[in-house]
């Protein structure tokens, strides 16, 4: 038996244990049968048992160079170097959608064990749910997208993976990021829709619901910066973002999802907009459904297309299936999610997250209609037109300073009823720093109305952010006479999911200011030089001094030597550009040379170059704070480990919602006294 | 009744979302519309670096021309060109082939051609400038002209056995 019939064969009984376990878990759930959650949890962990072994052994494949089944033909080859062999499982469709599988049983495996003891028959259901969309992706593996066929002439040597992926370091981390995002909204999906199935979702769901999502939400926000790095540091156009309909994919799931995080705390505090937060969390998978659909169906033209193939008909039908699933079932069981409570007052923290969702669902539908712009003028009215970044930028800029602006208002209001005076007085320090900023860039020369607002906003958001965090602490350091490190820590275990939203924001601040400054303030050049000739941009002086040939074991490149004077004379350095040539390219790849520095990065690409008269043409950007947006990462992903780890047990008469900041305005606290097993079950 | 009122408008959404992608299938996003076909093709003068001199479209009105963008680092030129050399040998009576270096060192690209044979003549196109004219994006890419100069088609790619035959016997009517 070959490798190739060992992963097909694993592939098998990964179709049975997901469709076993989705028979048995959704029909045990609905008849009320709690025995049969046992059964539904075996056929979990076999699912992920089977994808595991499937992977392992397509990677045996890689590694061993088994032309014989067909993925390794496709993107193997004898001359890549390990590390890429080893990441070529997802430089191409079929290994990907593989890989898929891994991620899909990992969380669903997780999911099982951490949840196991809750209510039986919610969980056959949610199981039940989950084990259907696993059942769709192993019997895409098994049959459109089979990459374990068995070629009975196998090749001696294939092409190698895909170029661009070859290219960096980040590429082997960046898919991964994104599957765990995507993938990780199921489980959010199959607790929501096991809810809209049951027709109630109780309270005590809520904290996982949001803990699970915060963890594919991470890894989705992760995934999508570095996929801007990477394209950064690779494509050589000088950007990060191109609103590219893949790179739309990837945001629309986020938005959705970022709503949706913010929306429950109003389910939690208020019992509102029930059905509101249910419908986002089945939106956000719906959309990464339909995100991996564009990727991967060929209909658009984008740079991360490159996998093209016949799975797009399957992929339709899927989605046709889920939209029919979520719009019927919230139709239909959707009225018994009731609101219990109602909007009291316009300024409170319920309105201010009400109007953060209508902003983010405005964003997402302007998002999507501009993504599926040019296939809808195409298929309805026969017209090829293309939707591009100043689309984007004009309708989405107002959105963006809307948010900012709602990221400091929300945290200051409290829930209920705020008192008028009191937020008048609050507000005066951050409008302040707004206008001082605001001031001292103009001061400084710098104009531009959507920057100059965002850095206003920025300072506002990050003074009210930074007074919500210190506030408790110093109240701590003075009530209890505690150390500041101790009414720190005390202070954040005390109000984990504040505390790391608010340190959320900050990162996300810093990705604002770095997006508005980079963009704003950029400045381009271009040059053609001749050995010993130089040019200058913003104050950097670079000399060329040649062209150099070499060689990798998979690509040839050249590369241009430029000697680079930066502004202010010292620390000179030599960049250089080049072009990569791969055997299996039609086109060279190029690699930018950046100089980065907590300022800005100055990024010179080799646009074109002749060898045997050394000319060499140049494009070089300076780009402001770009390194902020890469460097947000750490602290958006500490913010989120601290949001979303597992609450300690409360003794009983200690939980609550005691006043816990100055003024008195309560935390939020765990609201609802979870059970003790939904609180450990954080991701 | 007043909660369902958003069902329809949703229904109405998706089934839209569903019929656009549905008709997506199918068409070619990356199909740019070849804007020199039917055009008369801009005459190049180019130093053929396996023989003698230089060689101008020009020189070759009266017969039709297929014309083979390539690169000594371009590995799909490498699988393709086994099949131009095929052509040259057993159509060059009806057709003229002609191979163009395009972002190539010369050094490279003869060496290359010693590896793989050379049984057409192969120009240096210096500058890039050819490729420019007849709007070539990338290697390989071949072009069809027929005896008149006028450009007929383009391939993209590397071109298969059948495709080329058929080309050929368009060109040439027969």
């Amino acid at each position: 038996m070959s490798l190739g019939h060992l992963g097909y064969a694993l592939v098998l009984v990964g179709v049975a244990a997901a469709t076993f376990g989705a028979v048995v878990g959704l029909v045990g759930g609905l008849r009320r049968r709690p025995a049969t959650l046992r059964w539904a949890l075996g056929a979990t962990y076999a699912f992920a048992g089977a994808m595991l072994a499937a992977n392992l052994v397509m990677e045996v494949g890689l590694l061993t160079d088994d032309f014989s089944i067909r993925y390794v033909a496709q993107v193997g080859s004898i001359q890549t170097p390990t590390v890429y062999k080893i990441v070529s499982l997802w430089s191409a469709l079929e290994g990907s959608i593989l890989f898929w599988g891994l991620v899909l049983g990992g969380y669903l495996a997780a999911f099982a064990w951490l949840h196991r003891k809750e209510d039986p028959l919610y969980m056959s259901v949610a199981l039940g749910v989950m084990l259907s969309v696993a059942t769709f992706f192993a019997f895409l593996i098994a049959g459109p997208a089979n990459p374990f066929e068995v070629l009975p002439n196998p090749p001696s040597n294939g092409p190698g993976p895909n170029p661009l992926l070859q290219n960096h370091v980040l590429m082997i981390v960046h898919p991964p990021m994104l599957y765990l995002g995507y993938v990780g909204m199921t489980v959010p999906f199959g607790v929501a829709l096991a809810g809209l199935i049951k027709g109630e979702i109780r309270t005590s769901w809520m904290g996982p619901l949001r803990r699970w999502t915060l963890t594919a939400w991470i890894f989705l926000t992760i995934g999508i910066v570095l996929g801007g790095w990477w394209a950064y540091a690779v494509l050589g156009w000088g950007g990060y973002w191109a609103w590219d309909p893949v790179e739309n994919a990837s945001f629309l799931p986020w938005l959705t999802a970022t709503a949706f995080i913010h929306s429950t705390m109003v389910q939690e505090r208020k019992r509102m907009l029930k059905l509101w937060t249910l419908s986002l969390a089945l939106a956000s998978f719906v959309l990464t459904i339909l995100g991996t659909f564009m990727t991967r169906s060929g209909v658009f033209n984008s740079v991360h297309s490159f996998t093209q193939s016949d799975i797009g008909p399957t992929f339709l039908v899927f989605i046709g299936i889920l939209l029919v699933a979520c719009i019927s079932l919230l139709a239909f069981r959707g009225p018994l999610l009731v609101a219990e409570d109602h909007i009291k007052a316009p300024l409170s923290r319920e309105t201010s997250i009400l109007v953060n969702n209508l902003v983010f669902a405005a964003l997402t539908f302007v998002v999507l209609v501009g993504t599926l712009h040019p296939l809808i003028a195409e298929s309805l009215f026969d017209k090829r037109v293309s939707v591009g970044a100043p689309y984007f930028n004009r309708l989405t800029l107002p959105f963006w300073v809307a948010m900012l602006f709602l990221m400091g208002v929300g945290p200051m209001l409290p829930w209920g009823r705020a008192d008028g005076s009191r937020f008048r007085n609050q507000f005066l320090v951050p409008a302040g720093a707004a206008l001082l900023t605001v001031g001292v860039c103009v001061a400084f020369g710098l104009r531009g109305g959507y920057a100059l607002s965002v850095f206003g906003l920025a300072a506002f958001v990050t003074v009210i952010t930074l007074r919500e965090l210190v506030l408790p602490v110093r109240a701590r350091m003075r009530d209890k006479q505690e150390s500041f490190f101790k009414a720190l820590s005390g202070s954040a275990s005390r109000s984990q999911r504040r505390f790391g939203g608010y340190i959320v924001h900050l990162g996300i601040v810093l990705i604002a200011v770095a997006v508005a400054a980079s963009s704003a303030f950029v400045s381009h050049t271009t040059a053609t030089l001749r050995v010993g000739e130089s040019f200058e941009l913003q104050g950097h002086q670079m000399t060329f001094e040649g062209l150099v040939r070499g060689q990798e074991p998979h690509r040839e490149y050249v590369a241009a030597r430029l000697q680079l004077t930066p502004r202010g004379g010292d620390g000179q350095r030599l960049l250089a550009p080049r072009m990569n040539y791969y055997e299996s390219s039609t086109d060279p790849v190029g690699t930018p040379a950046v100089h980065d520095t907590v300022r800005e990065d100055l990024y010179v690409s080799l646009l074109a170059f002749d060898g045997k008269s050394q000319i060499a043409s140049f494009n070089a950007w300076t780009f402001p704070l770009v390194s902020w947006i890469w460097w947000s990462l750490p602290i958006l992903a500490f913010g989120t480990l601290i949001a979303v780890w597992p609450v300690r047990r409360r003794k009983p008469g200690k939980a609550g919602t005691k006043a816990d900041g100055e003024g008195g305005k309560p935390e939020v606290a765990p609201a609802d006294a979870p059970s003790p097993t939904a609180e450990q079950g954080a991701a | 009744m007043k909660r369902w009122w958003w069902v329809i408008p949703a229904g109405a959404v998706a089934a839209l979302l569903l019929v656009v992608l549905y008709r997506a299938f199918g068409t070619d996003p990356r199909a740019v519309p070849f804007q020199l076909k039917g055009q008369t093709a801009p005459d190049f003068e180019m130093k053929v670096i396996n023989g003698e001199g230089a060689m101008t479209l020009e020189s070759l009105r009266g017969r039709p021309v297929v014309m083979n963008f390539w690169a000594s680092w371009c590995g799909p030129c490498a699988i393709e060109h086994p099949i131009l050399e095929w052509g040259a040998r057993s159509m060059g009576h009806r057709v003229q082939f002609v191979g163009v270096v395009f972002e190539d060192t010369e050094a490279n690209a003869r060496a290359w051609l010693a590896r793989h044979g050379a049984s057409f003549p192969h120009l240096l196109d210096e500058r890039g400038q050819v490729a420019v004219d007849f709007g070539a994006s990338g290697v390989p890419e071949t072009y069809f002209i027929s005896a008149d100069g006028t450009i007929v088609d383009k391939h993209v790619g590397p071109i298969s056995q059948m495709d080329l035959v058929h080309r050929v016997d368009q060109l040439t009517g027969g």
